[in-house]
C-alpha cells in the first residue's frame, strides 16, 4: 500500500500546478458563464428567444449544448457545459498519456517497474490520480454554481456530468497509452477522439427535435454515441438524471479495464502498432534545415489542415441552412451582426467559423515554431549548428515551415468552404467571402509565429508555455468577447478577432495593416535577435 | 607548425559560476590532441565556444585563425563534431540522420565517394541503419553522430567524449578511424575522461581543472614529471645473500629488501611484495643495485596517465593520505571503464 502512496504522490507532486490551472480554468469558466448569462440574457424572454431561435437554426448546438428550457440555470449550463466537459476531457486524457507512454518513453517507467512497484501499480495510482482530479473538478465546480445561487442538486450534477466526461476521457487516454508507441502519438489519438465525440454530440443535437415550444430539443441518436451528450443529457438543474452519467461511468470503467488488460499482454516500453523500419537513406529534400523542419512538421501540418478543411466546410454548409430561418432574432442577429460588421447572416457565420480556423492555423504555426525550442533542449540543434548553418538561417528555416504551414490550414478551409458551397448549392458569393476570411486569419496566424518566435529568442524556457497560452487568450477573446459582450478593445486585442471581412458592400480590411506590421516588425526583430543569441545547453 | 585552436585567457561565466576561468588552449596543426578532465571541468563549455554555440564572456579565441562566434559557417565547413551525448530525431531512421548531418556538412545527394564511405562505416561500426531515432541505444546514437563525422572528410576533428557508450570493440573502430584522419592530415581535439583512450590516441594532452588548463604537454613531458613504480618480490629471495633474516620482523625484512637503493620514495613491503617509487629521470640509476641483488618478478611501470591526473585531482577526492589516494585511484579507473 505504501508503494501505491509514494506513487500517488509523486503523481501529485509532478502534476500540482498544472492540476491547479486545470481545474481552476474550469471554474473560472463556470463563473465567467454565471456572469455572462445575468448579464447578455437577463430575462427570462431574452432567453427564450434564443432557444427559440437554436430550434430554428440548430447550427448554434455545435458550438453549445443541449436546450433543456429557459430558466436561468439551465439555460447557463445549455450554454457552457460542452465546454466545461471538454476542459476536464482534455486535462484527464493529457494525465493519462504524460503518467504512462510519456515515462515508458523517456524510459523512468523502467526504473519504477524494476522496484517492487512493478507494472501495475503505477497504472493503478495513474487511475486513483485522474479520478481524483476529475473528483475536485466536480467539487469546486458544483460550488462555483451553488455558490451563484443555482439549485445544490442541479449544481452537483453539473460538477459531475463535467468531471464523468473527463473520467472517460481519462481511460481514453490509458487505451490509447497502450496502443501508440509515442506520447505524441497518444496524445494525439485521444485529441482526435476528443474532437470527434465533440462534433458527434454537437451535430446530433443539430438534428434532434424540438419540443412544441421550442425550448427543448431531444437529441437524435448520434449524440447518444458521445460522452459530451451523456453529460449533456443529464439536464442538469432541469431533469437531473444521473442515468446518462452512469453510462459514462460504465464506459470508463471498460476502457481502464481494456487498459489494463493490454498493458498485460504487451512488454514495457512495447505497443500494439509495431514501429516500421526506417529508410536507409534520406530523400534528396532532407539535405538543409528547410528540409528537417519540413520533415519533422508535416505529419502534424496535415492534421490541422484536415481540421481547416473540416471547418471550412461547416462555414458555408452550415451557412446555407440559416438562410431558411424565418424568424428573426434580435439576440441572434445581434451576435452575428457584431462579427461580421454589419454583414448578413450567412456571412457572420463564415466569420464565425474562419475564427476557429485562424486558431487551427495560429496553433499550426506556434506548433512549428516551439520545434525549434525542442531541438535546442532536446540536443538536435546542437549538431545542426555545429554544421556549416548559421543561428539566422536555422530561425528562418521554422518561420517560413510556420508560415507555410498556417497557408496550408487556411487554403485547406478555403477549400472545404468552396466545397461546402458546391454541396448545399448555396450562394457562390459565399466562396469569395470565405477566402477573404482565410486570407485575413492567415495574417492572424502569421502574428502568433512572430510572437512565438520572439520568446524563443529572448525568453527561451518560456517558448512552449506562452506559445500556447497566447493562442488560447486570442480563442477566448474572439469567441467569447462577444458573447459576454466585452468592450470592443478588449476582444480586438486578439488578432483572429481584426483581420478582414467581406461585408454587405465589399472588404472591410479591419485591422489587416496593424497584423502586417506587426508579423513584419517582429519577424525581423527575432531574427536579428537570433544573431546574438547563445543556443542554450541542452538538458 | 601552424596553430589551430588558440585560446587566451578565456572566460565564461554562466550567472555567478565561473565554467572558465582563463583557458589558455593551444593545438597545433596535425595533433590529436587530448583534452583531459572530469565532468564540470569546463571541456563541454570550451568546446561550445571553439564551435560558435556559446560566446566567450571575455578573452581570446580562435580556429585556423578566425573568430569561432562571428565565422561561424565558415568554420564549420572545416570542423566535424561529435558531442558526447547525441540526441537523433525521434521519427528520422539512423540513416536519414547520418545524410541529413554529412549534407549540411557538403556531401551531395548522389555522391559515391560519400555513400561508399558511408556504407563502410556502417559495416565497421555494425549499426543498423532502418531502425527509427527513438529506437537506438546511447550507443547507437553515439554511431551516428561518429559516422556522420568521419564520413565527410575534415581539417579539424572536435569529439567531445566520443566514446561514452561504446563498447570496447567499438572502441577499437573508433581509434582505427582516428589513426585514418590523422594519417590524412587532420587535427584532432579528443575530450575525454578516460584515460586509456587518450593514452594510446593523443600526441599532447591538455588537463583542466575549474575553468583553467593545469598541464600542457606531450606524455612524455608529464611523465617527467611523476615518479615510476618499481616492484619485486619481497619473499626468500629478496636480499638473497642473507637468508637468515627472513624470519625477523617485517621491518627489518623491508629494511633489507631496500638496502643500497638511493634516491627512493615510499618504500614498504606489502603482500608478499616490495614497492617503491623513483623520479622517472633517475630509474636506470637503480638498475644495477636491483640486478646485483637477483631480485625476482621485477616490476617497472611508468607512471600512467592516471597518476597524472591524480596530482591535479586527487586532493578533491581525499586529504592526501595515502589510502585515500588509493581509494580514488581505483575510483577512478571505475570511471575510466565505464
Amino acid at each position: 500500500m505504501s508503494t501505491l502512496g509514494a506513487l500517488l504522490g509523486q503523481r501529485l507532486r509532478r502534476d500540482r500546478w498544472q492540476l491547479v490551472l486545470w481545474v481552476g480554468g474550469t471554474a473560472l469558466l463556470a463563473i465567467a458563464a454565471v456572469g455572462g448569462v445575468q448579464q447578455s440574457y437577463g430575462t427570462e424572454a431574452d432567453r427564450q428567444e434564443v432557444l427559440a431561435a437554436v430550434a430554428a437554426n440548430p447550427v448554434i448546438m455545435l458550438f453549445r449544448g443541449l436546450p433543456s428550457g429557459a430558466e436561468l440555470d439551465a439555460f447557463t449550463l445549455f450554454l457552457i457545459l460542452p465546454f466545461l466537459a471538454m476542459m476536464a476531457a482534455f486535462m484527464s486524457s493529457f494525465l493519462a498519456v504524460r503518467h504512462t507512454r510519456m515515462d515508458e518513453e523517456l524510459g523512468r517507467a523502467e526504473l519504477v517497474a524494476a522496484t517492487p512497484a512493478g507494472r501495475t501499480a503505477p497504472l493503478v495510482a495513474t487511475v486513483l490520480h485522474g479520478v481524483g482530479a476529475n473528483l475536485a473538478l466536480a467539487v469546486l465546480v458544483a460550488a462555483c454554481f451553488a455558490g451563484a445561487g443555482y439549485a445544490p442538486l442541479g449544481s452537483i450534477v453539473s460538477g459531475i456530468a463535467a468531471a464523468a466526461v473527463g473520467i472517460v476521457f481519462l481511460g481514453v487516454g490509458l487505451v490509447a497509452a497502450q496502443l501508440m508507441r509515442t506520447s505524441r502519438g497518444a496524445n494525439s489519438l485521444g485529441v482526435w477522439v476528443l474532437l470527434g465525440t465533440f462534433l458527434a454530440s454537437g451535430l446530433g443535437n443539430a438534428l434532434g427535435t424540438p419540443a412544441s415550444d421550442l425550448q427543448r430539443i431531444e437529441s437524435s441518436w448520434l449524440t447518444w454515441l458521445s460522452p459530451f451528450g451523456w453529460a449533456e443529457n443529464a439536464r442538469p438543474f432541469a431533469d437531473d438524471a444521473w442515468g446518462p452519467l452512469a453510462l459514462c461511468a460504465v464506459v470508463a470503467a471498460v476502457l481502464t479495464a481494456l487498459a489494463f488488460a493490454l498493458q498485460r499482454l504487451r512488454d514495457l516500453d512495447g505497443s500494439f502498432i509495431a514501429e516500421r523500419a526506417g529508410r536507409l537513406q534520406a530523400p534528396a529534400s532532407l539535405g538543409s534545415p528547410l528540409g528537417l523542419v519540413w520533415r519533422l512538421a508535416r505529419g502534424s501540418v496535415v492534421g490541422w489542415a484536415i481540421g481547416g478543411l473540416l471547418t471550412g466546410a461547416l462555414a458555408t454548409s452550415l451557412g446555407a441552412v440559416i438562410d431558411q430561418i424565418g424568424t428573426k432574432i434580435p439576440a441572434v442577429e445581434e451576435l452575428f451582426a457584431a462579427l461580421s460588421k454589419d454583414g448578413s447572416l450567412e456571412q457572420g457565420m463564415v466569420v464565425i467559423f474562419f475564427t476557429i480556423v485562424g486558431v487551427l492555423a495560429a496553433c499550426a504555426a506556434v506548433q512549428t515554431v516551439t520545434r525549434a525550442r525542442q531541438e535546442e533542449t532536446h540536443g538536435t540543434a546542437e549538431q545542426v549548428l555545429a554544421a556549416p548553418v548559421g543561428r539566422v538561417r536555422w530561425l528562418l528555416a521554422f518561420l517560413l515551415v510556420g508560415l507555410v504551414a498556417a497557408a496550408v490550414v487556411c487554403a485547406a478551409a478555403v477549400l472545404g468552404a468552396w466545397l461546402g458551397v458546391q454541396a448545399k448549392g448555396a450562394d457562390a458569393s459565399l466562396a469569395w467571402d470565405a477566402l477573404v476570411a482565410g486570407a485575413g486569419q492567415l495574417a492572424a496566424a502569421a502574428v502568433f509565429l512572430v510572437l512565438t518566435a520572439l520568446v524563443f529568442v529572448l525568453t527561451p524556457r518560456l517558448t512552449i508555455a506562452l506559445g500556447w497560452v497566447l493562442v488560447l487568450v486570442a480563442l477566448l477573446l474572439g469567441m467569447f468577447g462577444p458573447l459576454f459582450q466585452l468592450p470592443d478593445w478588449v476582444t480586438n486585442l486578439s488578432p483572429v478577432a481584426v483581420t478582414p471581412v467581406a461585408t454587405a458592400d465589399g472588404v472591410d480590411v479591419k485591422g489587416l495593416w496593424w497584423l502586417l506590421a506587426i508579423v513584419a516588425a517582429g519577424g525581423a526583430l527575432a531574427l536579428g535577435l537570433m544573431r546574438r543569441r547563445e543556443l542554450a545547453a541542452g538538458d | 607548425m601552424t596553430t589551430v585552436i588558440r585560446t587566451s585567457d578565456l572566460v565564461k561565466r554562466y550567472g555567478r559560476t565561473r565554467a572558465l576561468d582563463g583557458l589558455d588552449l593551444q593545438v597545433d596543426a596535425g595533433q590529436v590532441h587530448g583534452f583531459l578532465g572530469p565532468n564540470g571541468a569546463g571541456k563541454s563549455t570550451t568546446i561550445r565556444i571553439l564551435l560558435g554555440l556559446a560566446r566567450a564572456s571575455s578573452g581570446v579565441a580562435s580556429v585556423f585563425d578566425a573568430h569561432p562566434w562571428r565565422d561561424a559557417v565558415a568554420l564549420h565547413r572545416r570542423i566535424a563534431y561529435v558531442p558526447g551525448d547525441v540526441s537523433v530525431w525521434p521519427n528520422l531512421s539512423g540513416g536519414e540522420a547520418i545524410d541529413f548531418l554529412a549534407r549540411l556538412r557538403g556531401a551531395a545527394h548522389r555522391d559515391a565517394g560519400y555513400r561508399a564511405e558511408k556504407a563502410r562505416l556502417v559495416e565497421a561500426f555494425q549499426f543498423d541503419p532502418r531502425k527509427k531515432g527513438r529506437a537506438y541505444s546511447k550507443g547507437n546514437r553515439q554511431k551516428v553522430a561518429l559516422i556522420a563525422a568521419f564520413a565527410v572528410p575534415a581539417e579539424l576533428y572536435i569529439l567531445d567524449e566520443p566514446t561514452s557508450g561504446l563498447d570496447p570493440l567499438m572502441e577499437l573502430v573508433f581509434r582505427r578511424e582516428i589513426a585514418r584522419v590523422r594519417a590524412a592530415g587532420a587535427t584532432v581535439l579528443l575530450s575525454s575522461h578516460i584515460l586509456s583512450e587518450v593514452e594510446q590516441l593523443c600526441d599532447r594532452v591538455s588537463i583542466i581543472r575549474a575553468g583553467r588548463v593545469v598541464e600542457s604537454g606531450t606524455l612524455a613531458e608529464l611523465r617527467h614529471l611523476t615518479r615510476t613504480e618499481v616492484s619485486f618480490d619481497a619473499g626468500n629471495g629478496a636480499g638473497a645473500a642473507d637468508g637468515a633474516d627472513a624470519s625477523d620482523g617485517a621491518d627489518a625484512s623491508a629494511d633489507a629488501a631496500f638496502a643500497g637503493l638511493t634516491g627512493i620514495h615510499d618504500a614498504a613491503v606489502a603482500d608478499g611484495r616490495a614497492r617503491f617509487t623513483v623520479d622517472s629521470d633517475r630509474v636506470a640509476g637503480i638498475l644495477p643495485a636491483l640486478a646485483s641483488r637477483n631480485v625476482r618478478g621485477l616490476r617497472i611501470e611508468p607512471p600512467s596517465l592516471e597518476e597524472l591526473f591524480l596530482r591535479h585531482y586527487g586532493d578533491e577526492i581525499g586529504d592526501g593520505a595515502g589510502e585515500a589516494s588509493a581509494a580514488a585511484s581505483a575510483h577512478t579507473r571505475e570511471g575510466a571503464r565505464r
